[in-house]
């Protein structure tokens, strides 16, 4: 289990390593992809410490998401705020909301909570579609880039921008990886494991689970605003609810309560997407049948196989080290 | 308007017909979710392939009432393969892993429906029965919206009898309930299960089929009316018939009359809708268990 | 997926042997269009027309060779604008063609307009880009939604219709297009008694709406839908017996070619507008029509005659340019020819198209929709609106 523990960040060293090389190679377009990675992976995350850690399948999530993208370019574009002043103010404003949602989504549980979120992400879908000062469904453009220009980087050359933005996601694991190894972190493994037996030691699970909700909402918003300033024009379709669902099977795909497995989860459902829809117009059978596969694999995602695959290897390690009749006994 | 009494008995036929639309759809779905706690996403999919069917059957044959017969069929057939290739072996895998299976099975069914039927919209223009209109109260109204009607209160009126007087029913109600004690007491849970899938999928895809000739069938038409279905069964309460039925009248008549008196908010009411209710009574109006 | 359209090799090998000093140039086209997702018909409607087009008109292209690229947008705002700069900044390619939604075109607009490349938009209707938010590089062979209605609502007064009800799904286009029926109506001294925006997605059930309608009385109901959304919303009114009292009148995607025929008897009547019905009589469009029909087994609708003359568009300003990619461009601007819709041009004051809009009535007859053209107004041209280049 100790192996497992540091299999982890290992894997998620080994991705970002693997997102830097790629970058170096990267042609214009390949910018493009990895700075979608990146800010898909940020969301991500935020879903996993919800749905992974905490227990809380959101499909409201992209909604979030789409507050923190729509306030930032409300902030910037029509109020002419700086840019970093607006990334401030979306992701708090982001959290303020997902608090007073989460106050109420929690009050219900399992499908029920993934009914509401998913209900009260379609409002906020709905809201933004109708709204004509936010652009209604044509979208809202002309939003722009944090000015980093004082310490010289300049954020409008894709690359710079994709980066930057693969750092952030470092930086960010970093320190989620820190919140969930706090008591606090242990809270919110045990609401997954158990909420009952949480709620009889005397704890105020409803607390705990709107604090969660709030800190990962904030986090979706954050990412919003990277997203605005990656397509630099959003529209309504960050908000619905197949966003979430998207995001979802990131997170699971990926493996859910493992922090990595989002990141990797973004990679890979972002690169099949592009690659297939190269290669044929019917690129979502392909897609829905490889998710279909890898959930009824029945392991928990990419990283789970791969832990598997790491305890195959070292078991094998082990086993060449004793005797031979020990090592039958092992593989039967 | 606002004082004809005429245009308001209009509006409550046209929130009945949406209502028994919406039960057709979900009552499959919710019978589904409260005996097997299966979250089955892809229950659109199967509608949409219940109108896409019964268009070709219709073609075939130049008239609907085999399409009525034989489209039901064609997707409990479906609905079988589903189950046996993936519904099976995701019964005890838990919401999430359901959610994401069903999920990607939205994908794989609307890519077939466009291989299969292409991506125009389909329709049917001839053949149709009761496609006339009849005067009542001296407002005109169209004959096949009261034949949608019908058939949910058909399918309501057989479902109940056959929940609560047969063999099956009885089976069923005791899963719902508590399907350990039912397993023990010798209820061939497997067996329940399929069957009920069966139906359900059967269901769905009657409901395609009634809707084809007043709508369109066009590949793709699953997505949109999945969430509405969703919003009735957890609205409803999941499992139950009668909740089933209520959410539905619930979710109908919301809409019908949010879209003429508030038309502006009338998108945002039904979701506005589930929150109240879940806030109030936190496992829907009905719920089959306790 | 990378289609080589090579044409005209026997005239380029012939005039090589001539010793002609013909410089042969490689044209790279971008095709950006829906091939997955709601609008995944309209785009195989467009790309089976575009690439008629290149048929018909790019065979006596010289030496010069037209590579197309495609790529599926998803009708996505986000997917398509990295799918364009790759096509710009990758591929190399000389002309971008496509774009149906216009949520895709607003996300695609800044790039776009800073870049280089030349976009020849082949649907999205939405106003604003051939208005306030124009640009050089930006043109529009398909329509703007005000073009539409716009010629409409005097049209209509002078058929005696004083007092009209508005509906269309509650989106940017649908606003824009009863917007511009609205201003002309009134104007010719027309009312608007009632509006209605039902919902874009979601059940799409109009029968609580149509009923409003008829309890408003007016003397015709003025509507924009599209695709599935038409097909049902015909047929519901036709159900609900209201056109004998109160006839049905609509931009012409309520009866459009791509599907009158799934929607039969309930067309009957209807009377539209548009910029192309399949029965204009002239070569161009009978051409078009027998060609696209032996093809597909199917009607060429406005969508794919869209894409038929986007790429009538290229070729003209290739051959115009004699091989200069920056004449290339600037010949865009200025294109005009005789397509299947009738004469077109583009506006260089808006690089918006400039055509005939024609309004025609449905009638079933024999088991089958027949249109007839009721009137054309020629040479409709938008406003600058705006827009300055």
């Amino acid at each position: 289990m100790r192996s497992l523990i540091s299999f982890r960040p290992a894997l998620a060293a080994l991705t970002l390593i693997t997102l830097l090389i790629s970058w170096t190679n990267a042609e214009y377009f390949g910018m493009e992809i990895l700075a979608e990675i990146a800010v898909l992976a940020l969301l991500a995350m935020s879903l996993d410490l919800l749905a992974g850690y905490t227990g809380l399948v959101s499909l409201g999530h992209a909604a979030l998401f789409g507050c923190g993208a729509y306030s930032f370019a409300v902030f910037t574009a029509i109020w002419g705020w700086p840019a970093s002043l607006s990334m401030a103010a979306a992701t708090l404003l982001t959290g303020l909301v997902s608090l007073v949602v989460g106050a109420v989504v929690t009050r219900v549980q399992g499908i029920f909570f993934i009914m509401i979120t998913l209900a009260i992400g379609e409002m906020g879908y709905e809201l933004v579609f109708k709204t004509r000062a936010l652009g209604g469904d044509d979208g809202l453009a002309g939003i722009p880039r944090l000015d980093l220009s004082a310490i010289g980087v300049d954020l409008n050359d894709p690359g710079i921008f994709a980066l930057t933005l693969i750092l952030l996601v470092a930086v960010v694991y970093l320190l989620l990886l820190r919140l969930l190894g706090s008591p606090y972190g242990a809270v919110l493994t045990g609401l997954h494991d158990n909420a009952g037996r949480m709620r009889a030691l005397g704890l105020p699970v409803q607390l705990y689970q709107t604090s969660i909700f709030a800190f990962s909402g904030a986090l979706a918003g954050f990412a919003g605003t990277l997203s605005a300033q990656h397509t630099m024009f959003i529209a309504p379709q960050l908000l619905h609810w197949t966003t979430s669902g998207e995001v979802l099977v990131i997170a699971i795909l990926g493996g859910l309560g493992t922090l990595v497995g989002p990141i990797i989860g973004a990679a890979l459902i972002t690169l099949l997407r592009h690659e297939l829809s190269d290669l044929t117009d019917y690129w979502g059978l392909w897609l829905g049948l490889f998710l279909i596969l890898v959930v009824m694999g029945g392991k928990n995602g990419v990283v789970g196989w791969l832990e598997a695959g790491w305890r195959f290897v070292a078991r094998r390690g082990a086993q060449s080290k004793s005797t031979a009749r020990r090592s039958n006994d092992a593989a039967g | 308007m606002l004082t004809d009494s005429g245009f308001w008995f209009v509006q409550v036929l046209n929130s009945l017909q949406l209502s028994m639309l919406l039960f057709l759809l979900s009552v499959g779905l919710t019978v589904i979710f409260g005996l097997m706690n299966f979250v089955n996403l892809a229950h659109g999919s199967l509608y949409a392939l219940g109108a896409l069917f019964g268009y070709s059957i219709a073609q075939a044959t130049g008239g609907m009432w085999l399409a009525y017969l034989l489209a039901p069929l064609c997707v409990m057939l479906v609905g079988a393969i589903l189950y046996i290739l993936i519904i099976d072996r995701m019964r005890k895998a838990g919401p999430m892993k359901q959610v994401l299976v069903t999920f990607g099975l939205i994908f794989v069914l609307l890519d077939i429906q466009r291989y299969l039927w292409g991506t125009d919209q389909l329709g049917v223009t001839s053949g149709i029965p009761f496609s006339g209109s009849f005067e009542i109260f001296g407002e005109i109204y169209p004959s096949y919206r009261l034949f949608i009607i019908c058939v949910g209160l058909v399918v309501f009126a057989a479902l109940f009898l056959l929940l609560e007087h047969t063999r099956l029913g009885a089976e069923v109600r005791a899963g719902v309930d508590d399907p350990e004690t039912a397993s023990c007491l010798g209820v061939n849970v497997e067996r329940t299960f399929f069957v009920v899938f069966l139906i359900g999928s059967a269901l769905a895809g009657l409901a395609g089929v009634v809707a084809m000739p007043a709508f369109s069938a066009e590949a793709g038409m699953g997505v949109s009316i999945l969430v509405p279905t969703l919003v009735v069964v957890v609205v409803g309460g999941l499992g139950s018939l009668k909740g089933a039925f209520a959410g539905s009248l619930l979710i109908g008549t919301t809409l019908t009359f949010g879209q003429v008196i508030i038309p502006s908010f009338a998108s945002m009411l039904m979701y506005a809708l589930l929150v109240a209710v879940l806030l109030i009574r936190p496992s829907g109006l009905f719920p089959a268990r306790g | 997926m990378k289609t080589r359209v090579k044409l005209g090799v026997a005239v380029a090998a012939s005039l090589m042997l001539a010793g002609g000093q013909a410089m042969s140039k490689e044209y790279k086209v971008g095709v950006l269009l829906p091939f997955s997702g709601v609008y995944a018909g309209l785009g195989a409607h467009i790309e089976n027309g575009f690439k008629l087009g290149l048929e018909h008109y790019g065979a006596d292209l010289g030496s010069d060779t037209i590579t197309m690229v495609r790529s599926d947008t998803e009708a996505k705002p986000a997917a398509s604008l990295a799918k364009t700069k790759k096509m710009v900044l990758q591929d190399k390619v000389d002309v971008l063609v496509g774009v149906v939604s216009s949520a895709v075109l607003g996300g695609m607009r800044d790039f776009v307009h800073n870049s280089g490349t030349p976009l020849v938009v082949a649907n999205a209707g939405n106003d604003h880009m051939t208005g306030e938010k124009c640009s050089p590089n930006i043109v529009r062979v398909s329509f703007s939604n005000s073009q539409i209605n716009r010629p409409v609502g005097g049209w209509l007064a002078k058929q005696g219709v004083k007092t009209a009800y508005l509906m269309a799904p509650d989106y940017a286009a649908g606003h824009q297009m009863m917007e511009a029926f609205k201003k002309t109506f009134t104007e010719a001294g027309g009312t608007i008694v009632g509006e209605a925006y039902p919902p874009l997605q979601g059940t799409k059930d109009y029968g609580p709406y149509i009923t409003a309608a008829k309890a408003a009385k007016p003397d015709a109901i003025y509507t924009f839908f599209a695709g599935g959304a038409a097909i049902t919303f015909v047929k519901q009114y036709h159900d609900f017996g209201v056109k004998k009292d109160i006839p049905l009148y609509g931009a012409g995607f309520l009866t459009s070619a791509a599907y009158v025929h799934v929607q039969g008897e309930a067309a009957d009547g209807t009377v539209a507008a548009l910029h192309y019905v399949p029965a204009i009589d002239t070569p161009e469009n009978k051409k078009f029509q027998d060609a696209y029909q032996a093809a597909h087994q199917k009607v060429g609708s406005e969508f794919a005659v869209a894409g038929y003359d986007a790429a009538h568009l290229i070729v003209q300003a290739i051959k115009k340019s004699g091989g200069d990619k920056d004449a290339f461009k600037a010949a865009l601007s200025k294109a005009e020819f005789n397509g299947p819709r009738g004469p077109l041009r583009i506006d260089p004051a808006t690089n918006n198209v400039v055509q005939n809009i024609y309004l025609f009535k449905n009638e079933f007859k024999d088991g089958k929709v027949v249109q007839t053209i009721l009137d054309t107004i020629p040479d409709v041209q938008d406003a600058p609106n705006g827009c300055s280049m």
